[in-house]
């Protein structure tokens, strides 16, 4: 073995001393055997002679050495290499464009690879990530479920397979007020062992002491977030000792983080203070300590030699008793993972393993182009090829000079594909990355990493053996010595052309599923039964200081007020759950029906006019007024879905057919029984694979409990002009109360569909990409083909063939590929709309018209790449063509 | 005679068994001791000796020959003395297996 390595690395780095060698060694041989016969008696020249024909060819002897040195091996591929790179610089064009389509293709390859490690594969950027553990809740569902600060205690003090588990509520809506800036911005609650957990050091100051988290609500500390204390203090190292206030607490700054933080979510933290300070960053319940309040993460570090699988056993031994028999919805067991990934959208693995397969389909088709241009150009080289056969050249030394070429275009494509999926990368981070919907800045990991590297490099290669896997065969074929002058064209046409029908219906396939994208994306922003555009939105947050219930209805409605005397706004409303067109969950039941029927149904409390603001039509009845308020009859508006639940119609009366049945009659929400007022139609973003919800709403103002808000504001013009205006009509009449999220509605929805947005844009580059390599694929075919037949077409003329049927035939041959193509594709692309349609947004009733334009879209390239060659056969002259050859 | 498919090493490896020989020396004692019975093909004697060394069953030396000239000398490793074992085994069985065919019939 290592005899073997050294022979081969001293042939290889002492070439000169061994070829010397060789030579001395093969003469000595020589010169013996002329001695011997020389001895026998003949003449020196005949002896000399008779040795060398004993011998052999000394070339072939010496060549036959070098092989069993095993030099050979490195030495042919140098050749092979010289030879590809002079073959290559002959044929720049040729070389250009395979370069650049590998480039491409490459490129898709390398962009998703990116994503899924950035969402999915990444493990924490913090010392020793191996050894941290992610621990949560679950509860029936796979996502992720957070804990209490008394459960967290309870895990902390009994586990030992971990030797620390930190807690951490990462996502805390934190109201900041230093000096006269104030602003919400994203902090996190966090344990005192956080830090160290994480091997953290302090840019400035120090982190939490652990006496600092031991008594509920005494030690007002925060450490800032790096970012925070360069723009807020402008990194100025007197901010440790100062003060700053966080939702109306004042605090003491006692550090700085690092500059570059484990990052457990894609929210940047601005400020940390104590899990003891969680009353202060958490308002949502009445006690945010109590263990009825789950908020807090945990991560944990494996204790010495413990692994994931022992730690998840003794978490499942160890949880909370009560948690055993708690019903689905709760937390009822617990899960311990390594973190890998920042992905917090179910729906994003899938996106991601469909954007893989297309980019794998889009690197089958560049081979399948680039290999039958590839052929072509074989074809044309088969003199060449044909030459260095009858000089000794074997077929396999033929095959690895083809594959070689190959791999020297597809790894420098693969090079280019690198660096160009880093500005793909760029562009997706900017524009889907980088802020979330509710318009906080997002900070995602894009860096490159091993797994980017190697899967593009993998891919390369396979690119390149494939799409040398023809044009090897072709050359081996065409090696054997046939006549130099025949040739077959109509052969390799025939084979190119199964090829190129195969692009023309991915292509199709590509293009109609990046359309159905494209217009779900808008679908999604003016879909059925609501309509997003010229919609602003502002959250409105006195809770986080301090109001109460009463103060705060005096205070929205104010605003509800101020807000309407805008000129150019058209309505206002608001929702007091989650955000507009979402919300949250409640029961529903009829009077008189047992608990077991209860129906947990979506629920939102909204203002007056919110359905005329996000335009949703009102099937019957009236929507919520000012005037349905606390002390005014309860009242309740319902959706179609919720409706026919409650009320099954008979078979002939279908539902949103007014009769009024239902109106009057009473329904118990959340307990509180509330006359139905009006119904209107079906109005959530959902998808095709998600069926319609049932929906109750009451009306904002007959909550006694609310106090944030989320504002919508219909206007005429461009709502992301009127955010401004917005915000200061709303800020005199309370300074203090923090003002968040002014985005528009349009954003917060591309914000929420980010995954079929992120698709729609990947898949149209891909759809793009396949469909010019079809007319490139196209174009180099027919005008390959046109250019062996010009002798043909030459006769044809010359019998009186009129030259309109002559390009007709061309473009024929060209759009039958294209055509044949293009029905494979569309069936393909009803195969591919039925994999995304949890992407899809709105009806399929007009989908056929998507399959329809993709298709006729190829086929315009296809006759615009026939139509070329076509032209150019029509243009022969008869006695040129005759001539040739 | 022509020399059988894959004898050849065995040969090899026999005629340096005893001393160290060079190139021409191991073409020669192989016609030799076989009675010009067997002639060794010069033109894959080399490839052959350059296979062997590099596999690490002969070794070979630079020296001065009898007639003063330098001349590169293969010796059997270890490696090669347990080769030369191995396959004169299994050379020995082979050979007696089929002559006990022939004979039979």
């Amino acid at each position: 073995m290592f005899t073997d390595l050294y022979f081969r690395l001293r042939a290889l780095v002492r070439r000169p001393t061994v070829e010397r060698e060789l030579d001395d060694e093969l003469r000595f041989h020589l010169d013996h055997q002329i001695e011997k016969y020389v001895a026998a008696g003949m003449t020196p020249a005949e002896a000399a002679r008779r040795a060398r024909i004993e011998f052999g060819g000394v070339d072939q002897v010496m060549e036959a050495c070098r092989d069993a040195r095993g030099v050979s091996l490195v030495d042919t591929l140098l050749q092979d290499l010289r030879y590809g790179g002079r073959m290559l610089r002959r044929s720049p064009t040729f070389s250009c464009i395979a370069i650049a389509t590998i480039a491409l293709a490459t490129a898709a390859i390398a962009t998703v690879t990116s994503l899924a490690d950035t969402l999915l594969w990444r493990h924490l950027r913090a010392a020793d990530a191996a050894t941290l553990v992610s621990v949560s809740a679950t509860r029936g569902r796979p996502t992720e479920g957070v804990v209490s600060y008394p459960d967290y205690a309870s895990f902390r003090d009994r586990a030992t397979t971990v030797s620390g588990l930190a807690a951490h509520y990462s996502t805390a809506p934190l109201f900041v007020a230093v000096g006269a800036t104030a602003k919400e911005v994203n902090g996190a609650v966090v344990s005192a062992s956080y830090f160290p957990l994480l091997g953290l050091q302090p840019a400035l100051g120090r982190f939490f002491h652990a006496e600092e988290d031991r008594v509920p609500d005494r030690d007002r500390v925060a450490v800032l977030g790096y970012d925070f204390w360069r723009t807020w203090f402008a990194a100025d190292p007197s901010a440790v000792g100062s003060a700053l206030t966080i939702n109306g607490v004042p605090f003491t700054i006692v550090g700085v983080a690092p500059a570059n933080p484990v990052a457990l979510t894609p929210l940047p933290v601005n400020v940390y203070i104590p899990t003891m300070m969680l009353r202060v960053g958490y308002r949502w319940c009445k006690d945010s300590l109590a263990s009825d309040c789950n908020t807090l993460g945990m991560v944990g570090r494996l204790a010495g030699g413990r692994s994931v699988a022992e730690a998840a056993a003794e978490f499942a031994a160890i949880m909370p008793e009560r948690w055993r028999h708690a019903p689905i919805g709760e937390n009822r067991g617990v899960a311990v993972r390594q973190p890998r990934g920042m992905s917090e959208d179910d729906e994003e693995p899938r996106l991601v393993a469909t954007l893989g397969a297309v980019a794998i389909l889009l690197l089958v088709v560049c081979c399948a182009n680039l290999g039958g241009l590839l052929s072509a150009q074989a074809a044309s080289r088969q003199d060449e090829f044909a030459i260095r056969v009858s000089l000794g050249a074997g077929p396999l030394r033929i095959v690895r000079q083809v594959i070689t070429e190959s791999l020297l275009l597809a790894l420098a494509g693969g090079a280019g594909g690198l660096v160009l999926s880093r500005v793909f990368i760029g562009a997706l981070s900017r524009m889907f990355f980088s802020m979330d919907d509710e318009g906080h800045p997002l900070v995602y990991d894009f860096s490159p990493s091993m797994p980017i590297l190697l899967a593009t490099l993998a891919a390369a290669l396979a690119a390149g053996l494939l799409f040398s896997a023809v044009p090897a065969m072709t050359a081996v074929r065409r090696s054997s010595l046939r006549p130099l002058a025949t040739r077959s064209t109509s052969a390799r046409w025939a084979a190119s052309r199964g090829l190129l029908a195969v692009q023309a219906a991915v292509a199709v396939a590509l293009v109609a599923t990046a359309a159905l994208l494209a217009s779900s994306a808008r679908l999604v922003l003016t879909g059925r039964n609501y309509d997003a555009s010229h919609v602003a939105l502002m959250r409105l947050r006195p809770r986080l200081v301090q109001y109460t219930p009463e103060r705060a209805q005096r205070f929205q409605r104010e605003v509800v007020e101020r807000l309407r005397a805008v000129p150019s706004v058209e309505s206002v409303s608001m929702v007091g759950v989650g955000s507009i067109l979402g919300g949250g969950t409640a029961k529903a039941a009829l009077p008189g029906w047992p608990k077991e029927l209860e129906m947990t149904v979506r629920y939102n409390e909204v203002g007056p006019a919110y359905f005329d603001t996000v335009r949703t039509p009102l099937i019957e009845g009236r929507e919520f007024a000012d005037s349905d308020t606390l002390q005014a009859p309860p009242v309740a508006v319902v959706n179609e879905t919720l409706a026919a639940r409650l009320w099954p119609t008979p078979a002939q009366a279908t539902v949103g057919k007014p009769d009024g049945r239902w109106l009057d009659t009473v329904i118990v929400i959340n307990g509180t029984p509330r006359q139905v007022v009006g119904v209107v139609a079906d109005a959530a973003i959902t998808s095709r694979t998600q069926a319609a919800q049932p929906w109750a709403y009451v009306p904002f103002w007959q909550n006694a409990g609310a106090i944030d808000s989320r504002i919508a504001v219909r206007t005429s013009g461009d709502p992301a002009a009127l955010l401004p205006e917005l915000a200061r009509e709303v800020h005199p009449i309370d300074p203090a109360v923090p003002i968040a999220d002014t985005i528009t509605l349009p954003v917060q929805i591309a914000g929420l569909t980010r995954p079929v947005r992120v698709a729609a844009l990947f898949i149209g580059y891909a759809a793009a990409l396949a469909m010019l390599l079809t007319a490139i694929g196209l174009y180099g075919a027919l005008a390959f083909a046109v250019s062996r037949r010009t002798k043909e077409i030459g006769i044809r003329l010359a019998l009186g063939a009129a030259r309109g049927r002559l390009v007709a035939s061309i473009v024929r041959e060209g759009l039958g590929v294209v055509l044949a193509g293009a029905a494979m594709g569309i069936v393909l692309a009803i195969l591919a709309s039925r994999l995304v349609a949890s992407l899809l947004y709105g009806s399929a009733g007009s989908d056929w018209l998507f399959y329809a334009a993709a298709a006729a879209a190829v086929g315009v390239a296809g006759l615009g790449a026939s139509l070329l060659p076509a032209r150019r056969a029509a243009g022969v002259e008869p006695i040129v063509a005759l001539r040739q050859e | 005679m022509d020399l059988p498919q894959g004898t050849l090493d065995l040969l090899i490896l026999k005629a340096i068994a005893l001393e160290r020989q060079h190139g021409w020396a191991i073409s020669e004692r192989i016609e030799q001791i076989s009675n010009s019975a067997l002639k060794v093909n010069q033109g894959s004697l080399y490839p052959a000796l350059h296979r062997l060394e590099r596999r690490g069953w002969i070794k070979a030396d630079w020296d001065v020959s009898d007639n003063n000239r330098r001349a590169k000398y293969y010796r059997l490793t270890k490696k090669g003395q347990k080769q030369l074992e191995e396959q004169t085994g299994a050379w020995r069985s082979l050979s007696a297996a089929i002559n006990l065919l022939l004979d039979h019939s």
